[in-house]
């Protein structure tokens, strides 16, 4: 799991780190995702690798990539 | 929080612990490696070692993409970054790795535009915006990350940006696996296999495992119950005489991965015939490079890196910790000359490194396995 830049003992900019988001929005013309992470957090994700996607649809994201999707949406 | 409350709940975890307790056999000491640096970072953190009886060890695996990048290439990086007009991008933890002439932070206070991006597709949108400079994205990771930059090489072609390159640097998991595990000095039970790393590649590449050196293999998440329920998974199969893959982590490993991930990384990348790691020497295909159809935007290509061999410092012992040898605070320098401040070895750059993991919370573990 993520957590912020105020934690010392862990960064979030190391992106070797699965976060577990949920889809906010989808911008299918450029095939990416508004995604929101369960502190809140929103970043475009990268969802070729995942299929078709809605609003609501939780992903684990590396490297601002969707890798899979997860069961259950993660909730904030 | 669901999927993280229900992992981290402290009665649950104890009632697994029993469980563990209940599988070991009296008078035989189990050694179990966890391959991914997250497992690691999650172990220290939450205190998972302190939940296992004394003849539970837990070695830590080569899986932080961090700690097994070679000075030579971190000067390569440090040397791309200082060619006029480069605007040089990586991830956050990259940045103060180490080597033989300073970090890629040192090179930022010395001039050189070095950027943190959280993920390569932020490269690609800093060269698009910058169509005046030449834009490096320093490739990392394992099978994670591998396909996030196999998609945005993909884009940068069809989207047509001339001014996008990738220093690629990406790694495989099972060449270092196989390279421990015939490594004389190394004797494990079990491996607790890489969660995330799954997602992609499946379970099926694990399989040599069980098959050929006859170890156990259980992919797991990363909250404490998971890795405690993989442990005792590990343990029962010991017991049981069984030797196999299993998946603890079925909420996001599917058993045959991202087919599709898989397809763009086969695009876009081909194995090195051999590639170094910091402490573990060169590992024959190993590592990852732009494959011909992509190589007008491989940084190496475009620019020239020095690619000078530069030897670990001798008084590290970051190899020896990646393969479970000594425990980090057994290393000469650990938590006096290097420190996550001042890291003289990778394993004590990134906090998924087992240096760093022990400094920040080993502290408790260490006391344990003093007495």
């Amino acid at each position: 799991m993520t957590s912020g830049c105020d934690d010392p003992f862990h960064c979030v900019t190391c992106s070797d780190e699965g976060v577990e988001m949920h889809v906010v929005a989808v911008d299918e013309d450029r095939g990416l995702a508004l995604c929101a992470a369960p502190d809140g957090t929103r970043s475009s994700v990268e969802i070729a690798l995942v299929g078709a996607v809605g609003p609501g649809d939780g992903l684990l994201v590396h490297a601002g990539t969707a890798l899979t999707r997860l069961t259950e949406a993660p909730v904030p | 929080m669901r999927f993280v409350d229900e992992f981290r709940d402290p009665n649950l975890g104890r009632v697994v612990a029993g469980q563990i307790l209940a599988a070991v056999e009296p008078g035989r000491h189990y050694k179990v490696m966890e391959v991914c640096g997250g497992h690691t970072h999650s172990i220290y953190k939450y205190g998972v070692d302190d939940l296992l009886p004394a003849n539970v060890e837990l070695v830590h695996g080569p899986g932080c993409p961090v700690c097994v990048i070679p000075m030579g290439r971190v000067d390569d990086g440090i040397a791309l970054a200082h060619e006029p007009g480069v605007i040089f991008t990586c991830f956050g933890d990259m940045m103060r790795v180490p080597g033989s002439r300073g970090s890629l932070l040192e090179a930022k206070a010395a001039g050189a535009d070095v950027r943190m991006v959280y993920s390569p597709l932020d490269a690609l949108r800093i060269a698009k915006a910058n169509p005046d400079r030449e834009v490096v994205f320093y490739a990392i990771g394992f099978e994670t990350t591998a396909p996030s930059t196999a998609l945005t090489l993909m884009r940068a072609k069809a989207e047509g940006v001339p001014n996008f390159s990738v220093m690629c640097n990406h790694v495989t998991i099972v060449p270092p696996l196989r390279a421990l595990l015939e490594s004389p000095d190394l004797r494990l039970d079990g491996f607790i296999g890489p969660g995330h790393v799954c997602t992609v590649v499946g379970a099926r590449p694990l399989r040599f495992i069980p098959a050929q050196y006859g170890k156990p293999v259980v992919v797991a998440g990363f909250e404490p119950l998971d890795i405690l329920q993989a442990i005792h998974m590990i343990l029962r199969q010991l017991a049981e005489g069984r030797c196999e893959v299993e998946n603890q982590y079925t909420r996001v490993v599917p058993a045959e991965g991202n087919p599709r991930a898989l397809e763009v990384m086969a695009q876009v990348f081909e194995l090195r015939p051999h590639f170094e790691w910091r402490g573990l020497g060169f590992i024959s295909q190993s590592g990852l490079k732009l494959s011909p159809a992509f190589a007008d935007l491989d940084a190496e290509i475009r620019f020239g890196v020095p690619g000078v061999r530069v030897a670990d410092p001798k008084a590290c012992q970051c190899g020896e910790v990646l393969k479970g040898v000594i425990k980090p605070w057994e290393c000469k320098v650990f938590g006096t000359a290097c420190t996550p401040e001042r890291p003289i070895g990778t394993c004590m750059v990134s906090s998924e490194g087992a240096c760093a993991a022990y400094y920040n919370f080993g502290r408790f573990a260490r006391e344990r396995e003093v007495v």
